[in-house]
């Protein structure tokens, strides 16, 4: 088990978790597990059902799409401080891509029935989290939509 | 010899010539007015302020010696009396004593507390220099010019008659030129003295002064005399070289608070606390009670105190300048910039004594100069006059190299340039040509010693036929066109380059210059995105840029294979990564203007000012000196009063569709 105290610690390094009440970062440290990645290794498959939601702690992440005759292509890379995995805040959800650690890596990772629990149980939990999700998103979306312009397309 | 004008007919009216063998005379008058004479003397081998009976007290023939941790007394070789600068004592230690009582109690029979009131009696400071009246001033203003006064200090002044000298030799401690204070006396005085080889040449101040004067043994001085005054202490100004440079010193010392050389200084600090109880204006005291055994009466005695003392900053819970290296910064901090904004002005007068008196030679001055040193003019370039200005006039380069940068871009490197390219600035552009191809923009990507680069994207016939030439071959150019990137206005800044595509291209000798002045920004950072990892620019240069320490680069591309390992999305999300205060960023942009507007777009919402933000437009150019009309933008044109913008400038002409 993590000393919880660390887990706040490194939560408080991010824009995810900084600013949350001080009894959400707890829950969430109850919540996850610090997990360590190495380079390469595959942390979530595409079309899996989703069960797991992190918070990037250090290193980078890359999500990516097979997209056929092309192969895995890779859509957006995930800094500190930034979720993957969260479709997981939803039932009967798939993993919209594989996420892949393209360096050593740490993450806060939270099993998605426990999450979906105690956000259904914990009003206050889901007060403070389900915004942040929503921003994580939203600041996804906003960046996709510009990927989609192909500003550089002659 | 050191010509300055003789004094005036009606200024020389006013003087008197004193000789030297009659001094006692003033001194005599002084006491027989029921002054007490404070005055130079020698004790323990230093000239310090005291109080003197006569003629015989005084220096004469003696002059010191100084120089950071060092101070000696040697023989002049004449007999001058006021042939030295300043000691370790100042008259703060009679208009302020080291120890006042400041009030009694008692609780004998009664309960009650007494305020003595000010003992003042008559007195003259006789040898008060420029400096010294300037730090008198300085306690004027400390003490009777807020809302809460010293009374004590007000009665020692009112009741102080000063007789000041002019000063006619400097030590290597000295600056009051630099503090504006010396060494000319320029007021504040009730007689004034000027030394000369056989004596004084005398000037009353006021009503007393001039009554004192009126009963000295005088005559008027000659014009040799009076001419010599002025020399001597112009030679002063000479002597002392040229002042330091002040100018902004109370912000410049704010914007330091974090310099590693408190630390540094503080490490050879023995915190004696000289320099504050040697210092003319160092104000700070402490309080001591002392009562008898049973605690019936006490008295309370003010004493000076110095914020180098260990406990100056202490309180129950701890204290606040724990460290030397807060309390040297309180120290050089309040002297020089938090002075001005408490009592509108330095509280250096430039007499040197902190320097003199430092047992480990601290020189204020250096540590001014390492830690706040003044920042350099800003000289903003200008544009260097374009050669083959009109259109069909062009001045003829070589092609030297050609080197692929992605599938459909090259530059080309020329040589043989007219020098006013090479005199260009990064951001400007040059019309290039070929025979029977027209003429096309193109931005200088780099300034080199011997040419320029040019970097070519193939999109039309003229820059796909300009992309395929060979080394040997000859181009024409017009230019360097435009405007530039204000590279100077960053200085002091986070200077954010941000760069998308083929738009690095424009910024590439803007980079350079970044990062060959790196030490003149706060940072200096470059933000590239592209749309694939092929299609970076320059991918050398974005390689030693990273692994050198002069600018932090970050990369990002749209879209990327499993074998890319760095990161992926567009370039404004790299702006996630900017911690720092956005205010103090200066920001230069050029990609795609959508690409430009999103950035623009995050850069304001991280509180980057609007006219702290450069963009290069991009417009169809066929003249670039605007005459063709086809570069318009508003009321501007682009190739002319652009390429390079200030968003402000822009306006609304940013960002709307169909302009």
């Amino acid at each position: 088990m993590d000393d919880h105290a660390t887990v706040i610690s490194m939560l408080n390094h991010t824009w995810f978790g900084s600013d949350l009440a001080p009894e959400t970062q707890e829950r969430l440290a109850k919540l996850g597990v610090i997990q360590d990645f190495e380079a390469d290794e595959v942390i979530l498959h595409e079309g899996d059902e989703a069960n797991e939601m992190g918070i990037l702690i250090s290193g980078q992440l890359a999500l990516r799409t097979l997209v056929p005759e092309r192969g895995p292509v890779t859509i957006l890379s995930v800094e500190p401080g930034d979720i993957f995995g969260w479709s997981a805040v939803l039932a009967a959800m798939q993993v919209q891509s594989t996420v892949v650690a393209t360096e050593k890596s740490r993450a806060l990772v939270i099993e998605g029935t426990k999450l979906r629990a105690a956000l259904k149980e914990d009003h206050a939990l889901a007060a403070s989290l389900y915004p942040r999700v929503l921003q994580a998103v939203a600041r996804r979306l906003r960046a996709t939509r510009l990927q989609l312009l192909d500003l550089f397309a002659r | 010899m050191i010509t300055t004008p003789a004094p005036s007919h009606a200024a020389a009216a006013r003087q008197w010539f004193l000789a030297r063998a009659d001094l006692g005379a003033l001194i005599d008058g002084l006491r027989d007015s029921g002054r007490r004479v404070i005055g130079p003397t020698i004790r323990e081998n230093a000239i310090v302020y005291d109080e003197i009976q006569s003629a015989a007290d005084l220096p004469a023939g003696w002059r010191d010696e100084q120089a950071a941790g060092r101070y000696r007394l040697e023989r002049r070789a004449d007999e001058r009396v006021f042939g030295y600068t300043v000691g370790p004592t100042s008259w703060k230690r009679f208009t302020f004593p080291p120890n006042l009582p400041i009030a009694s109690a008692h609780r004998t029979g009664s309960f009650g507390f007494e305020q003595p009131t000010p003992d003042a009696p008559p007195v003259a400071f006789l040898g008060v220099r420029a400096c010294e009246i300037a730090a008198l001033e300085i306690q004027d203003r400390v003490f009777l010019g807020g809302q809460f006064t010293d009374e004590d200090f007000r009665a020692r002044r009112a009741a102080a008659f000063i007789v000041a000298v002019q000063c006619t030799t400097s030590s290597s401690t000295c600056f009051c030129t630099s503090m504006g204070t010396g060494p000319e006396v320029h007021g504040g005085y009730d007689i004034l003295m000027t030394e000369i080889d056989e004596g004084f040449v005398v000037h009353a101040g006021s009503p007393e002064g001039a009554a004192i004067v009126a009963k000295l043994p005088t005559r008027r001085p000659s014009h040799a005399e009076a001419g010599a005054a002025v020399d001597n202490v112009e030679s002063v100004r000479t002597q002392m070289g040229e002042p330091l440079p002040m100018a902004g010193i109370n912000e410049r010392l704010k914007l330091q608070l974090d310099h590693p050389r408190w630390a540094m200084v503080a490490d050879r600090c023995v915190e004696c606390g000289n320099c504050t109880m040697s210092c003319p204006t160092c104000f700070c005291t402490s309080v001591v009670e002392r009562s008898d055994m049973e605690g019936r009466r006490s008295t309370t005695e003010r004493q000076w105190d110095s914020c180098f003392d260990v406990a100056f900053a202490k309180v129950a819970g701890g204290d606040f300048r724990s460290r030397p290296r807060d309390r040297y910064r309180q120290w050089l901090t309040h002297k020089f910039s938090t002075w001005f904004d408490q009592f509108g002005s330095s509280g250096c007068v430039g007499c040197g004594r902190c320097i003199t008196w430092c047992p480990v030679a601290i020189d204020v001055r250096e540590e001014l100069a390492a830690i706040a040193p003044p920042i350099a003019p800003v000289i903003r370039p200008v544009a260097v006059e374009p050669v083959a200005a009109s259109p069909g006039s062009y001045s003829i380069a070589r092609v030297a190299t050609i080197r692929p940068e992605t599938e459909d871009t090259s530059t080309l490197t020329l040589t043989d340039v007219d020098p006013a390219f090479l005199a260009g600035r990064p951001g400007q552009f040059v019309m290039i040509a070929l025979p029977a191809f027209p003429a096309v923009p193109i931005s200088i990507s780099r300034f080199r010693a011997n040419g320029i680069d040019l970097t070519i994207r193939a999109v039309g016939p003229t820059s796909t036929a300009l992309t395929n030439l060979h080394p040997g071959a000859k181009v024409g150019l017009r230019g360097p066109l435009g405007t530039f990137w204000p590279v100077e206005e960053a200085y002091g800044r986070h200077a954010v380059v941000v760069a998308g595509g083929v738009g690095l291209s424009p910024l590439h000798g803007l980079v350079d210059a970044l990062v060959a002045n790196h030490d003149r920004f706060e940072s200096v950072s470059l933000f590239y995105g592209s749309r694939t990892p092929e299609d970076q620019l320059f991918r050398d240069d974005l390689a030693a840029w990273s692994t050198g320490k002069a600018i932090d680069v970050a990369i990002t591309v749209d879209r990327a294979g499993p074998e890319w390992k760095g990161r992926v999305g567009v370039v404004t999300t790299l702006f996630d990564m900017i911690s720092w205060d956005c205010t103090k960023v200066t920001a230069f942009v050029v990609g795609p203007e959508r690409m430009m507007q999103a950035s623009v777009q995050g850069l304001i919402s991280k509180g980057v000012p609007a006219d702290r933000i450069c963009v290069s437009m991009e417009r169809h150019m066929e003249c670039g000196i605007g005459l063709c009309g086809h570069c318009q933008m508003g009321g501007r044109f682009v190739c002319k009063d652009g390429p390079v913008f200030r968003l402000n400038e822009l306006g609304d002409l940013f960002n709307r569709e169909g302009i």
